[in-house]
């Protein structure tokens, strides 16, 4: 079964906020699964014999407390008729999803390109916390900014200068930024508001309370979606 | 979800566990703000429903869904959810003075009209109090003004709720799914009627199955045993009587229940497939107070899968009752789900098989579908204390029980027992260890080719505990030199990697056992372990032993442990749960002399449910 002549992929962009912002990514993915099972999407299942999963591939996962507005997410369908229409099917989905997860576009792709996570080279921040460009300006000088950071019990320092791409502001208390994702040069915007505490003088209860939105996720350089936005009506 | 839009709220988010149990949203919530609070407060009822433990296990219970989804089809009720914050969030709302809010609508408890408590066991009872002081409600009945909600508890244990009386204004005894249009029905007349909590409590009690703790006072003998509980007033009932759902087929099912959005224990679509049970084990609380036994019928069962299969996109269906495996369609309704099930990956789970009503053919199709373990509770490791216990299985059941299932690919047993039951003795212990080894034995028999490659034993125990309305009610609890004897002897002879030996804590045993047979001397005492920070005390890692014992040290443990004479009075006697004291009276009697009852299916013995001429009863609509 299961091969790539008979799948088809549906890439969709969603948009999380409110209380579903504050979910963990493998509670997101089954959040997803559910809904796609309620819509009857002929969702492609994994073929491992104790454990089979439907297939869904998201960008890049995204930690509690993060809100996102155009992450994609892979949709595998195992449908060797082309009997789908996707537009009916997203009606659907539109209808199973909770308040709070949004389709905001999509996209058929093919089966056989390369996969999504592989092509995630970055993403863009919104970060609302008071006092944040200012802190960011007295940060990121030209030199190292280094923040420690836990990983397999080990702790090491990381440089955040060469994962940060670009930066702005919009006014004193937004900071727009965006960075590595993936594989390589992650950023993590709970380290990057580490580093502004710890060296840009941001408040600490600014820094805990900020409002994070991923405005997008970059697929080879690129922000994933654009061009293609169909904001889609309200059903 | 306003309060997201605060920076010290979302702060506070990100300093706690799971911050998502706290915020609502879920599929299929209902929020009725802001229209319902523009309804005349005449009309409308705000109705705070409280699970007095952590979101996940609240969410896991299927009584929420079904107390949920009756009281909001009422378009003048809302009912909203509220579970009991874990130590982190409880820590912070004690610092910043935060209230206990509910789920949909962000509303503090004290705001609401009725408060409910669905309450499970006995351990939770601290965060009852914990609820009520967070939530702004004054935790004493006697300390509440008009003000203030009206505070009301069902549940299974409700039968016994005597130590947490002087907490609550009202108790509901039995299925609550007919009445709760008639509480919230008196609560709006009342209301209208510009009538105050008194009046309240009064009206609540001529509904039938509803208790009004205050209007009763217990009496207690000079040896501190407990003598009687009398009406104060003229006009209330000498005796309270519960509710029951003659034909279960017509009450409503939580077709469109809540889906969490994090991962809750039982993370599934849940039908309850009959209630009540026939069989009559002695120690089963719940078997005794759901009599009779009354099913739904496969037709009924398919109709609302279907639905739930389609509002909830869950992977998994369990077929909930105290004995499903007893259900007369069984074989039908599997064949019937399994079409609708297997095409979309769901597992159907189906707990609580009882080892005699095992089918083979049965297990091969189910087996076909999912791969998980299975359970069997014996429960006691020799037929004559199985015989002691009522529970009326052989060892050749249960090894051609589990010779269906190696075959048909099981690999893990799990094994229930229970340590310390009336009259039991080391060679009963030792019959626990003789029966995994015969299991043990049994997969080592079968060819290579007709079992699974792997065995794996589970043996898991738990302390007999003596519970209202059971043959064992008279009963004592073993000592905690006795529990510790018998774990260590068993954790010694079960050695073997094959075979996994859990046991319970000795010590919370103790505080259930006295809260179950306790009375209304125990508020206090569950008061005072509370303020010491007893909370969340079902959870192992939180329960506070040193605490509860210190609570318990001028009444203590023994008066609630201890065996009760046959004809000593109880604090719950002057309830009304069907099965009556006598029946119950000579089943302790016919188990001291190891004599086995048959069960319902084999004939009535007249335990006083019969009254009911329902369900599995001589007249009723299974018979």
């Amino acid at each position: 079964m299961n091969t790539k002549d008979e799948q088809r992929v549906i890439r969709l962009y969603y948009e999380r906020t409110g209380p579903l912002a504050w979910i963990a990514h493998l509670d997101m993915m089954r959040l997803f699964e559910r809904a796609l099972a309620r819509a009857a999407w002929p969702v492609s299942w994994t073929e491992e014999a104790f454990n089979p999963r439907p297939q869904l591939v998201f960008a890049l996962p995204v930690g509690v407390g993060i809100e996102t507005r155009m992450d994609p997410v892979d949709i595998i369908l195992e449908d060797p008729d082309k009997e789908f229409q996707v537009e009916d099917g997203l009606l659907r989905l539109r209808a199973a999803l909770p308040a709070g997860v949004r389709i905001r576009a999509f996209e058929e792709t093919d089966p056989r390109a390369k996969s999504l996570m592989a092509r995630v080279t970055g993403a863009s921040y919104r970060i609302e916390a008071p006092g944040i460009l200012e802190a960011y300006e007295k940060t990121f000088r030209g030199g190292p900014v280094e923040v420690s950071r836990i990983r397999k019990k080990k702790k090491s320092t990381v440089d955040l200068t060469p994962r940060i791409f670009k930066a702005e502001g919009e006014g004193e208390d937004i900071l727009v930024v965006t960075g590595g994702a993936g594989s390589q040069d992650h950023l993590r915007t709970d380290l990057l508001l580490e580093a502004l505490v710890s060296y840009g003088g941001l408040a600490e209860d600014a820094a805990q309370g900020a409002r994070i939105v991923r405005l997008s996720v970059f697929l080879d350089a690129k922000p994933a979606g654009e061009g293609i936005i169909v904001e889609m009506a309200d059903a | 979800m306003d309060r997201l839009n605060h920076a010290p709220y979302r702060a506070m988010l990100r300093s706690i566990n799971k911050p998502a149990r706290y915020l609502g949203g879920e599929l299929n919530a209902i929020d009725k703000s802001p229209e319902f609070f523009e309804l005349d407060r005449k009309d409308r009822v705000h109705f705070g429903l409280c699970f007095p433990d952590l979101y996940e296990i609240g969410m896991s219970n299927l009584a929420i869904q079904v107390l949920y989804s009756i009281l909001n089809r009422d378009e003048r009720v809302f009912c909203e959810r509220f579970f009991a914050p874990d130590l982190d969030m409880r820590q912070i709302m004690i610092e910043e003075g935060l209230p206990l809010l509910s789920l949909e609508s962000g509303t503090p408890l004290s705001d609401f009209d009725l408060v409910g408590f669905s309450l499970h066991y006995e351990l939770s009872y601290t965060a009852i109090l914990e609820m009520l002081e967070r939530g702004g409600v004054p935790i004493r009945s006697e300390d509440r003004g008009e003000d203030d909600p009206i505070v009301i508890a069902g549940g299974p244990i409700a039968c016994n709720l005597e130590p947490v009386a002087p907490f609550l204004d009202a108790i509901f005894l039995g299925d609550s799914e007919e009445a709760l249009e008639e509480i919230t029905g008196v609560y709006r007349r009342i209301r209208s009627q510009g009538g105050g909590r008194e009046d309240m409590l009064l009206g609540l009690s001529a509904i039938e199955g509803i208790y009004i703790p205050s209007f009763y006072q217990a009496a207690y003998l000079p040896d501190g045993r407990f003598e009687k509980i009398l009406p104060l007033r003229p006009g209330i009932p000498a005796r309270i009587k519960k509710r029951l759902i003659r034909d279960l087929n017509l009450a409503p099912m939580p077709n469109q229940p809540v889906v969490p959005n994090i991962e809750v224990v039982h993370d599934r679509m849940v039908m309850e497939v009959l209630r009540g049970c026939a069989r009559g084990c002695r120690f089963c609380q719940a078997g005794f107070t759901y009599r009779p036994l009354r099913e739904r019928t496969a037709k009924t069962l398919t109709g609302a899968a279907r639905e739930l299969i389609a509002n909830t996109g869950y992977e998994e269906m369990g077929l909930l009752s105290l004995t499903t495996g007893d259900h007369s369609e069984l074989e039908d309704l599997v064949r019937a789900l399994l079409p609708m099930t297997e095409p979309r990956h769901i597992n159907l789970s189906l707990p609580s098989l009882r080892l005699d009503s095992f089918d083979p053919d049965l297990a091969r199709e189910i087996a076909q579908t999912r791969r998980a373990g299975l359970t069997f509770a014996p429960e006691a490791g020799t037929q004559r204390l199985r015989d002691v216990i009522n529970k009326n299985i052989t060892e050749e059941d249960m090894l051609g029980a589990a010779e269906s299932a190696f075959k048909n690919g099981w690999d893990r047993l799990k094994l229930y027992f229970m340590l310390g039951l009336p009259t039991e003795t080391e060679e009963d212990l030792a019959g626990i260890v003789l029966l995994v080894k015969n299991l043990l034995n049994l997969w080592e028999s079968l060819p290579r080719e007709e079992r699974s490659r792997r065995i794996n034993i589970t043996v898991s125990t738990s302390f007999f505990i003596p519970k209202p309305f059971t043959p064992f009610q008279w009963a004592p609890q073993v000592s905690f030199l006795e529990m510790r004897q018998k774990q260590q002897y068993l954790a010694a002879a079960l050695k073997d990697r094959r075979v996994s030996f859990q046991w319970h804590d000795f010590e919370s045993s103790v505080i259930e056992a006295v809260l179950s047979r306790g009375d209304r001397r125990l508020a206090p005492v569950i008061e005072e372990a509370w303020r010491q920070g007893a909370y969340l005390d079902a959870w192992h890692e939180h329960f506070q032993h040193p605490v509860w014992f210190s609570a318990l040290e001028n009444i203590g443990t023994d008066l609630y442990t201890r065996e009760r004479d046959l004809d000593e009075a109880f604090p719950w006697d002057h309830l009304d749960l069907g099965v009556t004291r006598r029946f119950l009276a000579k089943e302790w009697l016919e188990s001291k002399a190891g004599r086995t009852t048959p069960s319902c299916y084999d004939g009535c013995s007249a335990c006083g449910s019969q009254r009911y001429r329902t369900g599995v009863c001589p007249g009723g609509y299974m018979a």
